[in-house]
């Protein structure tokens, strides 16, 4: 068992749990939670995978910003702010056998695949990479996104414009 | 050249007339509306024609030319030759017939100005646009070259038929009558298009001229020929109202009078004698069919006749006489003398249309068609006079032309010792003098009997009319008896002694029945009750065909109609029921919940899944 | 550890956010599902990218996280709008879509 092979069995416990968590509580705001740490976890994964300009950005990015917005949207689409918000859930086997299905089926190609080389080296440093290559092969595609979040930033104000 | 140069040309202007007019007089509605107009259209190019028809006979045809007299254009082209031409064949045949049609058909149009005086119009205007096709189509017949033309106008003639019977379309009786002339004629037609085709079948050509000649170079397949003959002669069955076809001619009688007087007297039901006598070199080679002809012809000629002595109707009687007539014309053909029937059949064309026209003149007259409500016009010859010259002829008085051209059917039979047929035509000879004469002693002699007025005023027109046809047959008659030199079968001495006994037997024994009350009618009847009972049922043949069309014709439309109501339709609605009900099930897939939709895009997830493990296996 | 089992821990998780979907009444619930789904995917690319020494897998990351923000935003812009109109988020009750 070498140290890396600890480090992920740990991780991947600490993500399934949460996102189990995540879906299976009755308290909104505890599935919020769950997915901040399931959302952190995936993270520390991608460190795992010799990626830590990615757990920057995760972290950045979706632990903070997308758990703050969803937190924000419950608050406002509730009746009476501060009530635990109770929900259940519907077809909860129909729901499951169909998860399981496509488990199975994406397992099954996993299980078909020639067994896999181990890891080559990274030429170089990754960020100094990712931030070359967004500037020079990748310039368009960026270009792109700043123009989808400038629509995205519009039409969210123009939804959350008030009425008359 | 043997025949006359332009004789070709002749007959083509005489056919072209008639059809030019009927194109004039159906396109153009102005003119059909007037009636006056229509009918100077009409009887105008008839005039021409006839003058035309008239000019053709003034050059000399042999009687068996040595080339083919026929002119004629390809039509259908095939490899190796036309498989079918049109044209003209001007044989002393057509020329003869194409003289009856015009003549005919001119003097009836003119009566009929001043018979069908009170009908509107307009119709008048269709009556005569009729009557320019029905030219058309009959001289078309007899020019024709080729079986297949000669089809082509036999059915035309068909169905000139049928509009002039129903002319008056709204009247249900003469609608029937239409149908019921047309469907039986059709029986036999079938027959003919049956014979000519598998004619061609094994000889490869529809063409009279060629036919007749591989007949006598012995080129012809002589063995497939009776059958052929057969059906062909079932054609002339239809057309001609041989038993058993002939139930249609009586009924015909709905029609006006000058349209029985054309089509059901001289020219539409001779065209079966026409078809046999034009094609009797082929019959010649089916000896078998010559002696139905033969039988069936006498047969038919006895049946009618005693139909006749029972009828009450004038025209009816008529009717029955002219299937009397046509079963001598055949019986001649059938005996192996063709030119004797031929020649009956262009006298009987004559005095025939004079006895209709007469007879309209006296429907006229007495505003009804039954003898027994007629009678007193012993003062009036010019109403009397050319009906009893007609009536002479046809009971075969000399010097009337009846009485030589039966007399020559009756020794060609002799010569060919059928003393079966020959018997029966004798009395029907004898049948013939009797209900003629009945008639003629009801209708004008005698008391009068009948009610109401009689409109004794009659268009001049109409007497004209019937003046010259008893002038034409008369001279005919005496033309035959001094002029005419020697023709088919002259028979044994015995026999113009014979034909006339029994002739005047008929006329003594009407002439005490009616005239002088010496014999009672229903005594007589009495006594040959079975036969009397049987004739006035018209031997349930009427009935008989009645109950075929209404039981096998209905009954099978009524099956056909069903299939197609609840099978063939029953098929459709049933399939866009359970399309309409599938999609309505289907509908229930939407059912606007998210979720839903997302597990649809699970399911296709795991079948591409499915798919793509099968594909990399 | 091998890529296989990088990319079965992203099956599970991406297995588990489909049952979150299918499963959550609330609108938000869903999205959170939604939002798992898209991490495994992430997850995913990362791995692939490590184990081919190919930069694309972490750029293609990259877009994928910041589209993703762009549209929970816009998600749950249109949550709030559906509440403000109809006073409620249960899925079950959003079925104008019904044929």
């Amino acid at each position: 068992m070498t140290a890396e092979m600890l480090a992920f069995a740990g991780v991947a416990v600490v993500l399934l749990a949460s996102s189990l968590g995540v879906v299976l509580t009755p308290n909104l705001f505890h599935a919020i939670l769950y997915l901040a740490v399931a959302l952190v976890s995936t993270g520390v994964v991608f460190l795992l995978l010799d990626a830590p300009f990615l757990f920057g950005v995760q972290l950045l990015l979706y632990a903070g910003g997308v758990v703050t917005i969803v937190v924000f949207a419950i608050m406002l689409t509730e009746r009476l702010v501060g009530t635990s918000i109770r929900q259940t859930n519907r077809y909860l086997v129909n729901g499951a056998l169909v998860s399981l299905a496509v488990f199975v089926g994406v397992v099954g190609f996993l299980v078909q695949a020639p067994p896999s080389a181990p890891r080559p080296a990274w030429p170089g440093d990754l960020t100094v990479a990712v931030g070359q290559a967004l500037v020079g092969a990748y310039a368009v595609p960026l270009e792109l996104l700043g123009v989808l979040l400038v629509i995205a930033l519009l039409g969210a104000l123009y939804f959350a414009r008030s009425e008359g | 050249m043997t025949a006359r140069v332009g004789a070709a040309d002749l007959a083509l202007i005489v056919l072209g007339l008639p059809f030019a007019s009927f194109l004039l007089l159906a396109l153009v509605r102005p003119l059909r509306r007037s009636a006056p107009a229509a009918a100077v259209v009409s009887i105008a190019t008839m005039a021409l024609a006839f003058v035309a028809a008239f000019l053709t006979l003034q050059g000399s045809v042999p009687r068996r030319p040595a080339v083919s007299p026929s002119t004629t254009w390809s039509w259908i082209p095939a490899d190796g030759g036309p498989m079918a031409s049109v044209g003209v064949m001007v044989d002393e045949l057509s020329m003869w017939m194409l003289l009856l049609v015009t003549l005919v058909s001119l003097l009836v149009q003119v009566y009929s100005w001043a018979y069908l005086a009170d009908e509107p119009r307009s119709s008048l205007g269709r009556y005569y646009a009729y009557h320019s096709l029905f030219a058309f189509s009959m001289l078309g017949l007899v020019l024709s070259p080729t079986f297949l033309q000669m089809f082509i106008f036999w059915e035309l003639v068909g169905l000139c038929s049928y509009l002039l019977i129903g002319f008056w379309y709204d009247r249900p009786a003469a609608a029937r009558a239409a149908v019921k002339a047309f469907w039986i004629t059709k029986l036999g037609d079938l027959g003919f298009v049956a014979g000519i085709v598998m004619l061609w079948s094994v000889t490869g050509t529809f063409d009279f001229w060629t036919l007749f000649k591989m007949g006598s170079m012995g080129t012809l397949p002589v063995d497939a020929l009776p059958p052929i003959m057969f059906l062909i002669y079932l054609g002339a069955v239809g057309k001609s109202a041989q038993f058993p076809l002939h139930v249609w001619l009586p009924d015909a009688m709905e029609g006006p009078t000058p349209v029985s007087a054309l089509i059901h007297a001289a020219t539409m039901v001779t065209a079966g004698v026409f078809l046999v006598t034009r094609a009797f070199p082929l019959f010649r080679f089916a000896p078998d069919v010559l002696t139905l002809m033969a039988w069936v012809g006498a047969f038919t000629a006895l049946l009618a006749a005693s139909m006749a002595c029972v009828e009450a109707d004038i025209k009816r009687v008529l009717a029955y006489s002219t299937i009397s007539q046509l079963g001598y014309m055949m019986a001649a053909a059938g005996a192996g003398s063709p030119d004797a029937g031929f020649l009956h059949l262009l006298t009987h064309g004559v005095f025939k249309a004079l006895l209709f026209l007469g007879a309209g003149i006296v429907i006229h007259v007495f505003h009804t068609n039954d003898m027994f409500r007629m009678g007193g016009l012993r003062g009036q010859p010019t109403v009397w006079l050319p009906f009893v010259v007609a009536t002479l002829a046809l009971t075969g008085v000399p010097p009337l032309p009846g009485f030589f051209t039966k007399e020559a059917i009756l020794a060609g039979m002799l010569e060919v010792r059928r003393w079966g047929p020959f018997t029966l035509l004798a009395v029907t000879a004898f049948l013939t003098a009797f209900y003629m004469f009945r008639v003629v002693f009801l209708t004008f002699f005698g008391r009068s009997r009948h009610a109401g007025h009689a409109h004794h005023h009659v268009p001049g027109l109409m007497h004209a009319v019937c003046w010259a046809l008893a002038a034409l047959t008369l001279a005919r008659g005496l033309q035959v008896a001094f002029f005419s030199g020697p023709h088919d079968g002259e028979g044994p001495g015995w026999l113009p002694a014979f034909s006339l006994t029994l002739a005047g037997a008929g006329i003594l024994l009407a002439w005490a029945m009616y005239q002088r009350a010496l014999v009672d009618p229903a005594r007589v009847a009495a006594v040959l009750r079975p036969i009397d009972w049987m004739a006035r049922r018209r031997y349930g043949l009427d009935a008989l065909y009645a109950g075929l069309y209404r039981g096998i014709l209905l009954g099978f439309a009524r099956l056909i109609g069903w299939i197609d109501r609840y099978l063939v339709d029953g098929v459709l609605n049933v399939v866009s029921a359970w399309t309409l009900r599938a999609g309505d099930r289907l509908r229930r897939l939407q059912t606007g919940q998210p979720q839903d939709y997302v597990y649809g895009v699970a399911f296709g997830a795991l079948l591409l899944f499915v798919l793509a493990h099968w594909r990399l296996r | 550890m091998p890529l296989g089992a990088y990319l079965t821990l992203a099956a599970l998780v991406f297995a588990i956010g489909l049952f979150g979907v299918l499963t959550r009444r609330n609108a938000v619930g869903i999205l959170l599902g939604i939002e798992l789904m898209l991490n495994a995917v992430n997850i995913n690319l990362v791995a692939f990218a490590r184990f081919h020494a190919d930069l694309a897998g972490i750029l293609f990351t990259l877009f994928t996280i910041s589209i993703t923000v762009a549209e929970v935003a816009v998600g749950l812009a249109i949550v709030i709008v559906i509440f403000r109109v109809r006073r409620t988020v249960e899925a079950d009750h959003l079925n104008m879509l019904r044929g």
